[in-house]
């Protein structure tokens, strides 16, 4: 009689205790998750947020972050109070150890400032902006490129591809800048204006302008006054289309013409302007027809996306964020689900993955600043109605041919 | 004096709050609270005289952006900061104030609307002043002369100040002279002329107090979320429509419509962009729009209007002496 | 000077968007007397309509004029009997905060329904040009601006020669004396409001091939109407379509000479030196216009 209580006993406690320990393991990972979904940068904000989603479910399914399962606490930031307030209440109330987003440059600055006072890690996957890197926060960790890799590339291009081929010295190709009057675009114009100065290359106009704009045909109308060889465009989803459509009309004659990611690579861009955006080219994340081999896991992202959301990939933006928050789960993995900042950040410093180890096709390297510095762009062409990689080799599907664009 | 007693206590209350509960998203809310408390207040005095802005963020944004660029460029600690601030401020004011006089209801709207447009195009333009789009970001270097502080309790109390202030200047305001005369504008201007009122003084009075909280509001504001950027800075949705709402839902041209409407909405709009806003976007602003219609058909004197009687019933007399229809 | 001359056609072109789009509101304007800050909200309805008539049903947007016209007309009746009405005889505060009320209802709405992405239609004229020497000519903002003529001297006509127009006129000019003549006010409210409305509808059909739909651009073209309606003056026509011009051109030369992130922020300057200096407008008679704030 005693020894069956006593195996009853037992077993009931060993159940309790297992209940107990299956309690505490499937307490879930709880990540911040800080993204503009309603307002003017709802589109590419939610399409950021895809990304990052894509990654969690799929991580989830494979068992999770050290062994627990990973929950999103997503929040929407339409404007800097909205990012203030929610990464407040994040920090505070949820008590979340770990923030993520933001697509926005100006988004993020406000929520890490937030997250930098609380000593709680921030994690960007989208803002470009140097500033974001620059303040020197420890708490801050940035997994894709920034502002100045854009430009560089764009320079670069333009000086060793585009000046041979209409044969002229790289000191005597004329370069246009174009670009929205807002963060995104700001920062970009900055880098330009730095790297043509150390590229040797002419700069001869800077033109720019307001997002919102009913007409841009002034802003066409001083190119063909300024008459350059190649136009640096920096545009989001309507201007974008605005502009290409107005350089059509008004007969806009450029050698070629180089976007920075935003508007020029989403697929409404070409689905609005059909023949006239063949040729364009476009510095940016990674996009979709790219050498494969190079970018690992990108296959499967595609797939899954279409699966939870019915259609394709709208731009590159959530296969960035795919790649980010992978980035992060690793680190988190490393780090056995601490997410105490020191600690963290110790650990991201260490991580060395070289380029085209990702589905992003990135590596992985933090510098002192946080900047993931093995975060690459991509050059990409509008040919054949797709979005295709031409530059550098590792992974390109094409090589890049000089086309006058907005011009069929 | 007897009156006064609920609402000494009330103030005692909100300044021992922090002692016992300081959880720092609740005190958050409550600093939003007082701000737009201040805001609709500031934005109220203006509407006294039957003058509706739609374009405070102007204030707002010149304030901020003076004491800003002065902190970050040349250093300046922001308690300095705010003198020059108040001075732009009042400038830009003073940019406002032929429109303001020339021009009677729905005209002066519209000239607001394109003033506060025309400066936030200038401040994303002139990158060389204002680091455009970019923005700048407050330094973080905590102490009280500096104003940037670690918790969120000093904040607290700043708003709580501030908001207080600006319930108390309305209230002055209100029951003064000008007060009277600002009312009579709203009522009809012509005939407060020929009544011998100097209107044109009394609304320019009425332009810089309005104007001059703002440009306040603008430079604590920017000092406790860190960063200023032009689209924040001179937002319509944040700094103009949000005050007008509040004070047309709480009550207009009383002195606790603003307090009553911005306590109901500032809440009210955290939430319902927190919880449903990732659902459903535009829900919180809609919601909004349409109370606003039906505050206009149904409540035209705001929430409080139906309150006021029975407020002045738990009031002493002393309120009794001189009640004009509305405002306590 | 080809460029010169490039700038000056399209600032007449845009021009004539603009004058298009401030057709519905200076008659409305002009005979009710009121200011709608939700305006522009008609044209962003008008447009999605457009919109969805042409994705789902396929019907080409000049053509979907006759099904955007009335539905406008009805929206408009609609906001004149419910919204206005209800409150015409209370103060010009109120009457601002009802049509602000309108205004961020309806573009929330808007952005529950379609969200925020921008959206466009790909016309086979989209993008086509007339081609006269080295000057190109947008082809559909030349049939808007087309349209903005005919659209604007027709309602001249329609004021100066029929009844109903009579009517109008009668009642911007004087309300109670038209009462008293036996005109019913009421009515005639809901008729001008329903006319406008389906003006500012065929604005919004006639811009979609070459611009772009998405929840918050009622607001913009709310401002740009009224300053070309109070620049051209309150509810006179030719005012109206030369006060478009003109804002058309500075924006165009601002937009060259100075810089395109400016160019608004240069006509909003003009529009408030305008309701300073002359706040009849450039061509304005100023009649009856107390009511909205002038003086």
């Amino acid at each position: 009689m005693m020894k069956r209580c006593s195996v009853l006993g037992m077993i009931i406690g060993l159940l309790l205790i297992s209940g107990f320990v299956e309690m505490a393991l499937s307490q879930p990972v709880r990540i911040g998750a800080l993204y503009p979904v309603s307002g003017s940068l709802a589109l590419l904000g939610d399409e950021s947020w895809r990304g990052a989603e894509i990654a969690r479910v799929m991580k989830n399914q494979k068992g999770g972050v050290a062994g627990k399962q990973v929950e999103f606490v997503k929040v929407d930031i339409p404007d800097v109070s909205a990012a203030k307030s929610e990464a407040e209440r994040l920090i505070n109330r949820e008590g979340l150890k770990l923030l993520t987003g933001t697509y926005s440059s100006s988004l993020c600055l406000a929520a890490s400032e937030v997250a930098a006072r609380a000593g709680i890690i921030y994690f960007e996957q989208g803002g470009i902006a140097d500033q974001i890197t620059a303040r020197g926060y420890k708490t801050l960790l940035r997994s894709c490129p920034k502002a100045q890799y854009f430009s560089r590339s764009q320079i670069q291009f333009a000086r060793d591809f585009v000046a041979p081929k209409i044969g002229k010295k790289p000191n005597e190709i004329r370069v246009a800048l174009v670009h929205e009057d807002s963060a995104y675009g700001s920062s970009i114009s900055k880098n330009v204006e730095a790297e043509a100065k150390t590229g040797g290359v002419q700069l001869v106009s800077v033109i720019p302008y307001n997002k919102d704009a009913v007409d841009l045909s002034s802003v066409i109308l001083k190119l063909k006054n300024d008459k350059p060889d190649v136009v640096i465009g920096v545009s989001y989803a309507n201007d974008a289309i605005l502009l290409g459509r107005q350089a059509k009309e008004l007969r806009l004659d450029i050698k070629a013409f180089i976007g920075t990611g935003g508007g020029h690579s989403l697929t409404s861009f070409q689905q609005a302007l059909g023949t006239a955006a063949e040729g364009v080219l476009n510095v940016d994340f990674t996009q979709f027809e790219v050498n494969t081999k190079f970018t690992p896991g990108l296959k499967e992202f595609v797939e899954m996306y279409r699966k939870m959301f019915n259609e394709p990939p709208r731009s590159g933006h959530s296969l960035a964020n795919f790649s980010g928050t992978n980035i992060l789960f690793d680190l988190l993995e490393k780090t056995g689900g601490n997410m105490e900042a020191g600690k963290f950040r110790q650990t991201a410093a260490a991580v060395e993955q070289k380029s085209g180890s990702t589905a992003s096709g990135w590596g992985v390297k933090f510098d002192d600043s946080g900047q993931n510095i093995f975060a690459d762009t991509f050059i990409m062409q509008w040919r054949g109605g797709k979005l295709v990689t031409v530059y550098p080799e590792g992974p390109a599907v094409m090589t890049p041919l000089l086309e006058a664009p907005f011009s069929k | 004096m007897r009156g006064r007693i609920p609402l000494l206590v009330v103030l005692a209350g909100l300044a021992v709050l922090p002692v016992f509960y300081s959880a720092p998203y609740f005190l958050h809310m409550v600093i939003l609270i007082f701000f737009y408390i201040a805001l609709t207040e500031a934005w109220n005095i203006l509407a006294l005289c039957g003058k509706v802005s739609l374009g405070h963020a102007a204030f707002f944004g010149l304030g901020a952006y003076t004491s800003a660029i002065l902190c970050i460029k040349k250093g300046v600690v922001p308690w300095i900061g705010l003198f020059p601030a108040l001075l732009v401020t009042f400038i830009g004011a003073l940019a406002l104030a032929i429109p303001l006089l020339r021009l009677r209801g729905p005209m002066f709207t519209l000239a607001s609307i394109a003033y506060a447009e025309v400066l936030r195009r200038v401040a994303m333009v002139w990158r060389d002043l204002t680091a455009g789009a970019e923005g700048l970001t407050i330094p973080f270097t905590p102490g009280w002369e500096n104003l940037t502080f670690t918790t969120k309790v000093p904040y607290y109390y700043i708003f709580l100040i501030l908001a207080g202030g600006s319930v108390y200047i309305v209230h002055r305001l209100y029951h003064s002279a000008t007060g009277h005369h600002l009312r009579a504008i709203a009522s009809d201007e012509e005939a407060a002329q020929a009544l011998g009122i100097n209107t044109n003084k009394v609304q320019l009075v009425a332009l810089f107090w309005s104007a001059g909280i703002t440009g306040l509001l603008g430079v604590f504001y920017t000092q406790y979320v860190y960063m200023i950027e032009p689209e924040w800075a001179f937002s319509s949705t944040l700094f103009c429509l949000q005050p007008a709402l509040n004070g047309i839902i709480g009550g207009l041209g009383t002195i606790w419509g603003p307090v009553v409407g911005s306590i109901l909405m500032t809440p009210l709009g955290e939430y319902l962009r927190s919880y449903l806003g990732a659902l459903q976007q535009g829900l919180n602003f809609f919601i909004y729009g349409l109370v606003l219609i039906g505050v206009v058909m149904v409540l035209p004197g705001g929430i409080i209007s139906p309150l006021l009687p029975l407020l002045r019933r738990l009031i002493s007399s002393k309120a009794s002496t001189h009640a004009p229809k509305e405002g306590l | 000077m080809e460029l010169f001359i490039q700038v000056v056609v399209s600032g007449l072109l845009l021009g004539g968007v603009y004058a298009l789009l401030s057709v519905g509101l200076t008659l409305i304007f002009g005979v009710v007397r009121i200011i709608n800050f939700a305006h522009g909200e008609l044209m962003m309805m008008a447009m999605y309509l457009t919109y969805w008539l042409f994705h789902v049903h396929h019907i080409d947007p000049y053509l979907s004029i006759l099904i955007v016209a009335p539905a406008l007309f009805l929206v408009g009746m609609g906001v004149q009997r419910f919204i206005i009405q209800p409150i015409f005889d209370s103060s010009a505060l109120m009457k601002i905060f009802v049509t602000v009320g309108l205004f961020i209802a309806l573009q929330n709405l808007a952005l529950m329904l379609f969200k925020a992405d921008f959206r466009t239609i790909q016309t086979s004229y989209s993008m086509a040009t007339l081609d006269v020497a080295a000057i190109s000519i947008s082809v559909p903002r030349l049939v808007a601006f087309g349209f903005a003529l005919g659209l604007l001297s027709g309602l001249y006509l329609l004021l100066k020669l029929t009844l109903v127009g009579k009517a109008m006129r009668a009642v911007a000019e004087n309300r109670v004396v038209a009462q008293l003549m036996g005109i019913r006010v009421q009515r005639l409210y809901l008729i001008t409001f329903g006319m406008g409305s389906a003006l500012t509808g065929i604005a919004g059909a006639l811009l979609l091939p070459f611009t772009y739909v998405f929840p918050t651009v009622g607001g913009i073209y709310t401002l740009l109407a009224f300053v070309v309606v109070v620049l051209g003056g309150l509810g006179n026509m030719a005012g109206a379509f030369l006060g478009g011009l003109f804002i058309g051109l500075v924006e165009s030369f601002s937009g060259f000479y100075v810089s395109p992130a400016l160019k608004e922020a240069v006509y909003f300057v003009i529009f408030i030196l305008i309701l300073l200096v002359r706040p009849q407008g450039l061509f304005g008679v100023g009649k009856g216009t107390e009511e909205v704030g002038l003086k």
